[in-house]
């Protein structure tokens, strides 16, 4: 009599929550989670401090996904869902000046990036685009001439 | 003061192409009816070289900086010409400088062209009360140079302002529920102070400009 309340007794122990505590089976499971950080300024290098961040998430760019402020520095982190690959558009604003910038995240993935292009490039096409401007300003003249 | 893309609504970025579009219309049309329409590109050429170079001149005014946008100079001694000039300087900044958006030209263009437009209105006052006769014209019915500076600077300040103002109530009335509205709001007011010392900058560039070609070539403006 006293063993068949036994047994159904050991089962429920088992199975139970608790019962984790006497297996000697271990087992560990990893996610590698993924900080993206980016840095906000302005032209003349100066931060974007205190500049409202907006992340999209890539399935859904109508309704932002994170919403945040940077800090002093310009700077904000943030750790984007990764079963959701894509391309992520990281908009940054302050007084209706800012960017965007999209980050793919997934396969096509790259360490660092950015919006825009080095200075020596900024440059020249501003030296060709005044140089175009001259050139059509001289090509009038010397016709009315 | 340009604003870029992914700030306005989609409605705006039509609306500003729409009246973008009828201004360069007008603008053409009254070009056109000039017995040499030819006459004022080289002008409008070089001055268009200013205006896209004037971005990058940032003046440092607490807590933030401003760049020149020269609106109302090349209202004033442009006329006509002076919305397509600002119109192809936008387009440039946009393209190559992310200054402003291809989705903003239209908005940024009414933005800054328009008020050009009305300091060249403005400016042209002076010609009515400098006439011969009138006690604010010298004997040959020119202006005074007085005149010339204070309307001079008159339009370039205005021109300036004007588009300021446009600017904030565009980015007021559209700031979106997500973000923090009054952080955004107070940031576009400090901001927009800070461009009442450029009116100031501007307004006596555009004086100076005038009364020296009024000096050297008079034609140039018009007179």
């Amino acid at each position: 009599m006293k063993w068949k309340l036994v047994v159904p007794l050991v089962l429920l122990l088992t199975l139970s929550p608790t019962g984790a505590a006497f297996a000697h089976g271990a087992r560990i499971e990893y996610t590698i989670s993924m900080d993206v950080q980016i840095r906000a300024t302005y032209d003349t290098g100066e931060p974007l401090a205190g500049g409202q961040v907006t992340v999209y998430a890539p399935d859904d760019l109508s309704t932002p996904w994170l919403t945040g402020v940077c800090d002093e520095e310009g700077r904000f982190t943030f750790t984007p869902d990764a079963s959701r690959p894509g391309t992520w558009d990281v908009q940054v604003r302050q007084s209706g000046h800012g960017d965007i910038v999209h980050i793919p995240i997934g396969e096509d993935m790259a360490m660092t990036g950015g919006a825009g292009y080095t200075p020596l490039q900024i440059v020249l096409m501003g030296v060709c685009v005044v140089w175009g401007l001259v050139g059509s300003a001289l090509f009038f003249w010397r016709g009315r001439g | 003061m340009h604003i870029p893309d992914g700030i306005l609504p989609a409605a705006v970025c039509f609306g500003g192409y729409a009246t973008t579009g009828a201004i360069t219309w007008y603008s053409l049309r009254k070009i056109n009816q000039k017995d040499d329409p030819r006459e004022g590109i080289p002008k409008a050429s070089l001055l268009t070289a200013a205006f896209f170079v004037a971005s990058w001149i940032h003046i440092p005014i607490p807590p933030s900086s401003v760049h020149l946008v020269l609106n109302g100079l090349l209202g004033v001694v442009l006329g006509y010409y002076a919305f397509p000039a600002i119109l192809i300087g936008l387009f440039f900044q946009a393209v190559m400088f992310q200054h402003g958006g291809l989705t903003t030209l239209g908005v940024n263009a009414t933005m800054m062209g328009m008020p050009a437009l009305l300091a060249y209105y403005l400016f042209r006052l002076r010609t009515v009360l400098g006439r011969k006769g009138n006690r604010l014209g010298d004997r040959k019915g020119r202006p005074y140079q007085a005149l010339t500076g204070a309307f001079g600077f008159l339009a370039g300040a205005g021109g300036l302002g004007i588009a300021a103002l446009i600017a904030v109530a565009l980015l007021i009335t559209t700031i979106p529920t997500y973000l923090d509205v009054e952080a955004e709001r107070a940031s576009i007011y400090a901001l927009t102070l800070a461009h009442v010392p450029l009116m100031v900058i501007e307004g006596t560039f555009t004086a100076l400009v005038v009364l020296f070609l009024q000096r050297v070539s008079p034609e140039l403006l018009g007179d």
